[in-house]
């Protein structure tokens, strides 16, 4: 025998409460369920002595299994119970079968609970004093927040106040946020997490005049083949790939510098993996669209009727389209009339055989035999390499193959992060200085800020300054801004505002930071605000196919820390402003509701029906349990109907309702990367998401599971590469260049570490690394001067470079997996 | 503690040991090491280095573990694992010489681990061994890949918890099975819902 404790879980007695909630993290936003109960009151084996209703031990793919990360033990109203979030089995979309990401799989783990490394959540506001941060009372905190707004408005105008805000967390909380900062402050200084500016992040797809987020999950089970760009589905939108693309059979092309596990996957079942040079999609997609066009393998019936023609674009009154769009013949006229877009000349600039470009323009569209269904889908691998030009010339690639608005046919995103950015007030672009040939484009707000315009920040929800390119130059210019004039010496509210404001009035800035736990940014932050979180309020949100569903409230927040609405509600209403005064989230999504009509997130017809008949809109969301409804939602008599697809009705967000082609200009994009690309020893160090962690790894590096992963921040570095430097898996590098082009088109230097990973993942020339590893700032050797892209003010942040050096080994090797990733 | 008030709760938390400073990042998975793995009797139901932490009460002992030979040692290889049901019936597992030593492994060359077949994310019977990587793995079903050098951990995949890792003794020539730690999948206790298997 042996003194080893078998494992167990606790399993929920029958009584137990539950609660609906989706996943926190990717865009696929798989459905939960949360059973709570108080501890000490554990249900049994038998399927009548749990609340799952299962017997244990539970079949394979039964979505029954708790297992020891699904299982927390948390406070709910202010007693402790014992919490197991587990893939809702019963749901009838997204994860069906009770399916799960490494990541969604442990979200229980999210949970503050004081005994495990979610206990340094927030729990108090805090400023900082002489130094260092210390709690302080809300009622302090919510006047100097608005004392030092208000400063600021009366004396530098509404563009001294700038807002720095995750784009989805929640509608109800990006709803209050806007209002105060849209529809009262009417700041154009406000941008998110993941961008130096508001406004479209694929405008070049949106010029073609389709919807980004146009298809649902069905359809990649629908289509025969799918072209997936810059972005990884098993690893980050896993249930995506494992529920929906991969049982459907489609034939993948897979395009991405990188050889993935979806890339190996893609070889193996009769797919193809285009492995580009970084920065040369342009090319490569205009040559397959002058290979379908030569061919004649075009979608000649939807070209004909659904393409706007030259006079068609003549009335387009939004100046982007105006400028850019092309017809049918333009395109045409334009990949024809350069070499660099024949198979050969593609090969040339991209690396990719002239045979396997053919090939995938044979596979997309059936080379003369019947069409296949076809979808395209990209993330941020081809869209912040180069924004405008790659979202071009994709979607003219859609548009030319007919690929939107029918079952399993379609081109748009993967997605990011899931949706909830249903503003209260719209950008006030009249008031941004910023412009494109003329044309008012939305304010880079870190440029602003490195000018000196910036003299209050409110930032909300993110590792801020880590999250943009050339992040060691903002710092060293966010660190001088915020050390100008006297130093907060005091925790009297006048003394600290009157310091703070001495700051603002001597060319300053003041930084507030609303968070959940202190990240990469927080060191400049004067004031923190202790923010909820998911699952510790009752919220709605969408997924990448705008599926509307409810996150119930599971958990208390921790300490004193309220959710980011009351926080927002609470300073906007000591500055004065009206209509703040909600009582719960609910009435900010019944108030939201209206303010979506109309869009692709239209939830108004949901508020309209619960309020004739008098039930709350967040219970009559509920009704659709974790199914939820897809906007835009309609109505039919007393039912409410969600939208499949969007452009089912063959009509696009265009002036003429015809979709149209975009200029795919290689030129731009060509000298864009002869000013950003590697030069001299260095390589190109690429960055992006892996599939254990999500985002800045708030709670994955508060997740012993995670932890055990990723200890530190990776280098993939390939093995020819890895012999020539002198490398192995396990030793420490620095990635490091003096030629990053900074937020004001200077030369300055970055640099981090990671430790190597050698794997041929990557080609000789390429490196990656995850784009946002605390501690570990890659966004250092990525370009933070939008006006590289003045169309749209975006970073290039998937194009980095820099040198790689061992300075080192690490005590990894025998405790972290250097196994490849890439196994199928 | 089944009457553990909102305050205790908060005492419990600042008596914990994984508490990371503000503004700090430790690295966690380095005190997730050292923590001894616990043994019957102890005062908490932390097991392995992965296991939640929890103030919940520790569960009830429904059984212990039983000794049970599973293969000589001239018989396990690095190339082919052998297979064994460990400690039910049903709770399959592999038994693979690695090659390389390991911090669990067991043998003259510290190289010799068993671990559950039974892939911790969804359940499928996951045998593919790569002797290369030391990797078992992909699953059959949604490709998780488990590192068996480094304690069953997931290289990618989708699995909640490492692969449940078999304690080990070898006695005279002989490896034998004394324990598991972490739980198997689909089970709520690892000893109970099945048959034990028979006691060589």
């Amino acid at each position: 025998m042996s003194f080893t404790q078998p494992s167990s879980v606790p399993l929920p007695p029958p009584d137990a409460e539950v609660n609906i909630i989706c996943c926190e993290y990717c865009p696929v936003a798989c459905a939960y369920k949360a059973y709570t109960w108080p501890l000490g009151r554990d249900g049994g084996p038998s399927a009548a002595d749990n609340a799952l209703g299962v017997d244990f031990p539970t079949a394979l793919l039964s979505g029954a299994w708790p297992s020891e990360n699904m299982h927390n033990v948390i406070l709910r109203n202010g007693r402790p119970h014992n919490v197991i979030v587990i893939p809702d089995k019963d749901t009838q979309a997204v994860n069906i079968g009770g399916t799960h990401s490494v990541r969604g799989g442990a979200i229980a783990k999210k949970f503050y609970n004081p005994n495990s490394p979610t206990a340094d959540r927030y729990k108090t506001p805090l400023l900082r004093v002489r130094g260092d941060l210390i709690p302080i009372s809300w009622d302090m905190a919510f006047d100097l927040v608005a004392r030092l707004s208000t400063h600021t408005i009366e004396n530098y105008g509404e563009l001294a106040w700038g807002m720095k805000i995750y784009s989805y967390q929640f509608y109800e909380n990006v709803f209050s946020a806007s209002k105060l900062a849209f529809g009262e402050i009417g700041s154009p200084n406000y941008s998110p997490h993941h961008a130096p500016a508001e406004g479209d992040d694929v405008p070049g797809l949106s010029d073609t005049g389709i919807d980004a987020f146009g298809s649902s999950f069905e359809d990649d089970k629908e289509a025969d083949v799918i072209m997936i760009s810059g972005s990884d589905p098993y690893e980050t939108k896993t249930v995506r790939f494992t529920t929906w693309q991969q049982p459907g059979g489609a034939k993948l092309i897979y395009v991405d510098p990188r050889k993935t596990f979806t890339a190996a996957y893609a070889l193996k079942n009769g797919g193809l993996h285009l492995q580009l040079n970084p920065g040369t999609d342009v090319a490569l997609y205009n040559a397959m669209v002058r290979e379908v066009i030569a061919q004649g393998w075009e979608d000649k019936e939807f070209v004909d009727r659904y393409t706007a023609s030259r006079s068609e674009l003549n009335e387009e009154t939004k100046w982007r389209r105006a400028m850019f769009g092309m017809s049918f013949d333009e395109i045409r006229e334009y990949v024809f009339s350069r070499d660099e877009f024949t198979l050969e000349g593609a090969e040339g600039i991209t690396g990719v055989p002239a045979d396997q470009i053919r090939q995938a323009a044979a596979l997309l569209t059936g080379g003369g035999g019947a069409r296949p269904k076809a979808m395209i889908l990209f993330e941020k691998g081809l869209y912040w390499s180069h924004n405008y030009e790659n979202t071009a010339a994709i979607g003219n690639l859609g548009v030319l193959i007919g690929a939107t608005g029918q079952p399993g046919r379609a081109t748009g995103r993967m997605g990011g992060h899931q949706r909830g950015g249903q503003k209260a007030a719209g950008y006030p672009m009249d008031k941004s200085p910023h412009f494109y040939e003329g044309n008012p484009v939305e304010m880079d707000t870190e440029r602003w800020l490195v000018e000196g315009n910036t003299r209050f920040r409110w930032v909300v929800g993110t590792n801020w300054i880590g999250a943009m390119g050339a992040t060691q130059a903002l710092a060293a210019r966010v660190r001088e801004l915020t050390s100008i004039g006297p130093t907060v010496a005091s925790t009297n509210v006048d003394t600290a505002f009157e310091q703070l404001r001495s700051r603002i009035d001597e060319g300053g800035m003041v930084v507030v930071h609303q968070e959940i736990y202190p990240n990469d940014s927080t060191q400049y932050a004067d004031l923190v605000l202790a923010a909820g979180a998911w699952g510790e309020d009752n919220y709605a949100r969408n997924n990448a196919e705008r599926r509307l569903r409810i996150y119930e409230k599971i958990a208390d927040t921790p300490g004193q820390s309220l959710p980011d609405w009351k926080i927002f509600a609470s300073v906007a209403q000591r500055m004065g402003y009206g209509g703040f005064d909600w009582p719960d989230t609910n009435a900010i999504f019944e108030e939201a509701g209206p303010k979506s009509a109309g869009g692709r997130r239209d939830f108004s017809a949901l508020v309209e029906l619960a309020q004739e008949r008098g039930v709350r809109a967040h219970d009559l969301l509920r009704e659709f349990g974790t199914t939820g409804i897809q906007t835009p939602i309609v109505r039919d008599g007393d039912q409410l109907v969600g939208t499949a697809r969007l452009h089912a009705n063959l009509e696009w967000n265009t002036n003429s309702g015809k979709a149209n082609f975009v200029m795919p200009d290689w030129d731009a994009v060509a000298a864009r990367n002869a000013q950003i690309g590697p030069q001299g020893d260095e390589v190109w160090v690429l960055n992006g998401r892996i599939n254990h962690v999500w985002n800045n790894l708030f709670d994955f590096m508060r997740r012993e599971y995670s932890t055990q992963r990723w200890p530190m921040n990776f280098l993939e570095v390939n093995p020819d590469d890895a012999q020539r430097w002198g490398i192995e898996s396990g030793d420490l590098l620095s990635i490091e260049s003096d030629n990053v082009i900074d937020q004001l088109g200077g030369r300055t230097t970055g640099s981090f570490t990671a430790v190597a990973y050698v794997a041929d993942t990557v080609p000789p020339g390429v490196t990656f690394t995850y784009f946002l590893f605390p501690g570990s700032p890659a966004n250092s050797v990525t370009p933070g001067d939008s006006n590289l892209q003045p169309i749209n003010l975006r970073y290039n942040f998937k194009l980095g470079k820099g040198r790689v050096t061992k300075i080192g080994t690490t005590d990894l090797v025998g405790r972290m997996s250097f196994v490849p990733r890439n196994l199928v | 503690m089944a009457e553990l008030t909102r305050r205790e709760f908060l005492l419990i938390g600042t008596a914990g040991g994984a508490v990371v400073a503000v503004g700090v990042i430790l690295p966690l998975s380095q005190l997730a090491k050292d923590q001894p793995e616990a043994v019957a009797g102890s005062t908490t139901t932390t097991t392995t280095a992965t296991s939640p932490p929890t103030t919940a009460a520790p569960a009830a002992v429904v059984g212990v573990f039983p000794r049970v030979r599973v293969a000589s040692l001239g018989e396990v290889n690095a190339t082919d694992p052998i297979t064994f049901d460990y400690p039910l019936q049903g709770q399959r597992n592999v038994l693979v010489k690695l090659g390389v030593p390991a911090s669990a492994g067991v043998g003259p060359d510290q190289d010799i681990v068993a671990y559950s077949s039974l892939c911790t994310h969804m359940g499928c019977v996951v045998e593919e061994y790569r002797p290369e990587h030391r990797a078992l793995g992909p699953c059959p079903c949604h490709f998780s890949t488990f590192d068996l050098a480094n304690d069953g951990m997931v290289s990618l995949g989708q699995a909640t918890q490492n692969l449940p890792r078999v304690l080990l003794e070898i006695e005279a020539d002989d490896v034998y099975a004394t324990g598991v730690v972490r739980l198997v999948y689909g089970f709520a206790n690892t000893l109970q819902g099945a048959d034990s298997v028979e006691v060589s």
